[in-house]
């Protein structure tokens, strides 16, 4: 197998699949931390005509982490769709770009071929996409999934509420959340991020959370991001949990650096569907975002899109109820500025789709990146307008613990107003009768926090 | 030859188009314009639903209550916004002055990093010390401690200025107290967290405790991080440190968080792990919460007087 490509008579060569991936990438300030980007704009259009003639079974037969020695390859391999594998495989990159596009394939026909594709092929075609050809796929992309309520019907855009407080404060907590539901947020989960991880105060906040819920019959549902082991102990302590949480990563290594493996994992998706609060079947809930195998020294030279897919494919195997990519929280030493977390927020989200994920995205960023809220809100824009399943909501778009910048109250609505999408359909009944929105415009109640007193 | 001056050729083509498809002209009827009344002079003055009792608007500093202009926010609302992220993006550009950590009585230690734009984009360079700052380390720190503390800048070099010293004392004596020995007062410029790996390394401490400036929230740039690791090495990963973050007034501050890093470095020795191997449950720690202040979150723009 040659991998080369030739721009006015020259020649570029690349070593292996694993490097012509990297090299195919567009800009971001991890992949040159890694060494694997580009060394110029030319090798980067050579390197992605050399991957426009692979073929998807070639790269299923090279994934970036071999799987002797990675478990997140062998439960993509080992759990890949044989037939809906099969259906595509003779496709080369640059085919398969175009039958994702071509208007006579459906949403119906992605997600019967999702369980049939790798990381590594999600990956490949991004890297041939524009943004806007990333957007046109994962809007035909309907991914349907039920905890409480149901979330990814076309024509929805929800949220995640996020109160959180730098020190765990269970009033101040629920002033937040109170505040967000009052603008219609919190659809898709009111989730916690903790100060604190221990199972006491893990239970305390979700106990907290499932008062509210209770007293006002909200359909929604409920989660405190902790460790998934913290998690575990507060579920023995009996407390409410609706979704369990846990980052994770693309690679074995990187899952070790945060803590967990599939093992642990498998052990956390059978006691939640045992004995979790939500009606189910989707139950888990998790996080990912570029750059994090890198932070760990656990990318295996491979390029941090690529990792990023291989997040989504060990995801799937726990068939989740929500999956957001947290996109410009890790910092510019991996994503730099508005462009490039632009760029990632929409591949992130059009790779989750593809490969059969109710994506979200945290479109945020740090205030050490060179990213504009200008650049931000446009992000939200762009998101929506490309189906992504849900994005978060905090008041005026700012954690007060965590400390950057993501969506707000205000810009949820905005957004929805925008581009005449609604809640999920139990949450969209419920602002109505509490007149937070009256025919989907703001209604008497809209941002009156005693609503949900 | 000249042109035949026919513009209308194409309204021509297009009339009978129309007529062909049976269309009527797709532009509306011009409607009158409905007349101005003049809009009040009113001010969008925040609605504070949140402000009944125990519904808990004081127990943060989270902006609640703002209220809205249709979905979006009061020009009040929006230059407070502006003044905070300025503020943040100005605590992220400071840097730590080199003669400030031998003025407060710290060994100054620097990573590779050259730069503050090197230091964002090279997180490598900064978990590793220089080569001047590690001979520096051998020749004159404290070796086989319990406990080695780190300052260090992190992404605001004005917190861990401003706040650092003090929770920096606290710690050793909250860890003297349990009768631990505390390395030499140490302070690194350009730092990430596993600087703490080679430092604690090199001076064979059990635990090794960086104190560093976080990242800057809105409107702030004042909290300090802090990373534990037991037998602090290279290659030590982020699932073997325990951490506390929001070391500020508003998050736990200083008096609250020493006597529980101590209790981490305790547990950490005693149960010989640290990370996802540490048993929370069995560390022990009383720390009573004592008053706090209710949260206010400060008004940055002063609109002279008005609402």
């Amino acid at each position: 197998m040659e991998l080369a490509a030739t721009i006015r008579g020259v020649t570029y060569r690349f070593a292996s699949v694993k490097e012509l991936l990297g090299r195919a990438n567009p800009p971001k300030s991890g992949d040159d931390l890694a060494g694997v980007s580009a060394r110029s704009a030319v090798e980067r259009v050579a390197a992605r005509a050399a991957l426009a003639d692979l073929t998807l079974a070639q790269l299923r037969a090279h994934p970036v982490v071999p799987y002797e020695d990675d478990e997140v390859t062998r439960v993509v391999e080992d759990d890949l769709d044989a037939a809906a594998y099969k259906a595509v495989a003779h496709l080369s990159v640059g085919q398969f770009r175009e039958w994702l596009l071509d208007g006579a394939t459906t949403g119906a026909t992605l997600h019967a071929v999702a369980p049939g594709l790798t990381p590594e092929m999600a990956a490949a075609v991004c890297k041939l996409m524009s943004n806007l050809d990333l957007m046109t796929v994962a809007a035909k992309c309907e991914v349907v999934v039920r905890a409480n309520t149901t979330l990814g019907l076309a024509g929805r855009l929800s949220s995640r509420v996020q109160p959180n407080h730098p020190s765990d404060d269970i009033d101040g907590i629920l002033a937040s959340a109170r505040e967000g539901l009052s603008y219609g947020c919190g659809d898709a989960v009111i989730g916690v991020n903790p100060a604190t991880d221990t199972p006491a105060s893990t239970a305390a906040i979700l106990t907290a959370l499932d008062g509210v819920c209770r007293k006002h019959a909200i359909p929604t549902q409920h989660c405190v991001l902790s460790h998934v082991t913290v998690q575990m102990k507060a579920l023995a302590l009996g407390c409410p949990m609706d979704l369990m949480f846990q980052s994770v990563a693309g690679t074995e290594d990187a899952n070790r650096a945060f803590g967990v493996s599939v093992a642990l994992l498998d052990e956390a998706w059978a006691m939640m569907k045992a004995q979790g609060t939500a009606a189910g079947p989707n139950v888990m809930y998790f996080e990912t975002g570029q750059g994090s195998a890198l932070s760990s020294a656990a990318h295996h030279g491979a390029d941090q899109l690529t990792v990023e897919a291989r997040c989504y494919g060990l995801a799937r195997r726990y068939r989740p109820f929500l999956v957001n990519t947290v996109v410009g929280f890790i910092g510019p030493e991996y994503l730099e500025d508005g462009p490039q977390i632009t760029r990632a927020a929409l591949e992130d989200h059009f790779m989750g789709k593809l490969l059969g994920l109710p994506m979200g995205c945290d479109a945020c960023f740090t205030y050490h990146a060179r990213m504009s809220q200008d650049e931000l809100e446009s992000v939200k824009v762009l998101l929506g307008a490309a189906g992504c399943t849900y994005l978060m909501s905090l008041p005026v778009g700012d954690d007060i613990m965590l400390n950057y910048q993501s969506t707000s109250f205000h810009d949820i609505p905005s957004v929805r107003r925008l581009l005449g999408k609604r809640p999920t359909p139990e949450f969209d009944a419920w602002c109505e009768a509490k007149g937070i929105t009256k025919n989907g415009a703001p209604g008497p109640r809209f941002g009156d926090a005693t609503v949900v007193a | 030859m000249s042109r035949p001056v026919h513009a209308s050729v194409t309204r021509a083509l297009v009339a009978d188009l129309r007529h062909r498809l049976g269309a009527a002209d797709p532009a509306p009827p011009r409607l009158a314009l409905p007349p101005v009344v003049a809009p009040p002079a009113r001010v969008y003055v925040a609605r504070r639903p949140s402000l009944a009792p125990g519904a808990g608007s004081d127990h943060t500093t989270a902006l609640l209550g703002i209220g809205h202009v249709g979905t979006r926010y009061a020009t009040d609302v929006v230059l407070q916004f502006q003044a905070e992220l300025a503020v943040a993006h100005e605590a992220v550009a400071a840097v730590l002055d080199d003669g400030w950590a031998a003025d407060h009585g710290f060994l100054p230690l620097r990573s590779r990093v050259a730069d503050h734009r090197e230091y964002l984009l090279r997180p490598d360079l900064g978990r590793r010390l220089a080569p001047d700052s590690l001979a520096r380390l051998q020749a004159s720190a404290a070796r086989d401690v319990d406990v080695q503390l780190i300052l260090a800048d992190g992404l605001s070099a004005g917190a861990a200025m401003a706040a650092g010293p003090a929770l920096y004392q606290a710690t050793a004596d909250a860890c003297r107290a349990r009768g631990l020995t505390v390395g030499s007062p140490v302070c690194a410029t350009f730092a990430r967290v596993w600087l703490e790996d080679e430092i604690g390394a090199e001076v064979r401490a059990q635990v090794a405790i960086i104190l560093l400036g976080e990242r800057p929230g809105l409107g702030t740039g004042d909290g300090l991080s802090a990373y534990l690791v037991y037998q602090p090495a290279l290659g030590k990963t982020d699932g073997d440190r325990n951490m506390m973050s929001n070391l500020h007034a508003r998050g736990t501050p200083p008096e609250e968080a020493a006597p529980r890093l101590a209790a981490l470095a305790h547990a950490m020795i005693a149960q010989r792990t640290s990370g996802v191997g540490l048993d929370l449950d069995r560390v022990e720690v009383a720390v009573e919460r004592g008053y706090r202040a209710p949260q206010v979150r400060a008004r940055l723009v002063d609109t002279g007087g008005r609402p």
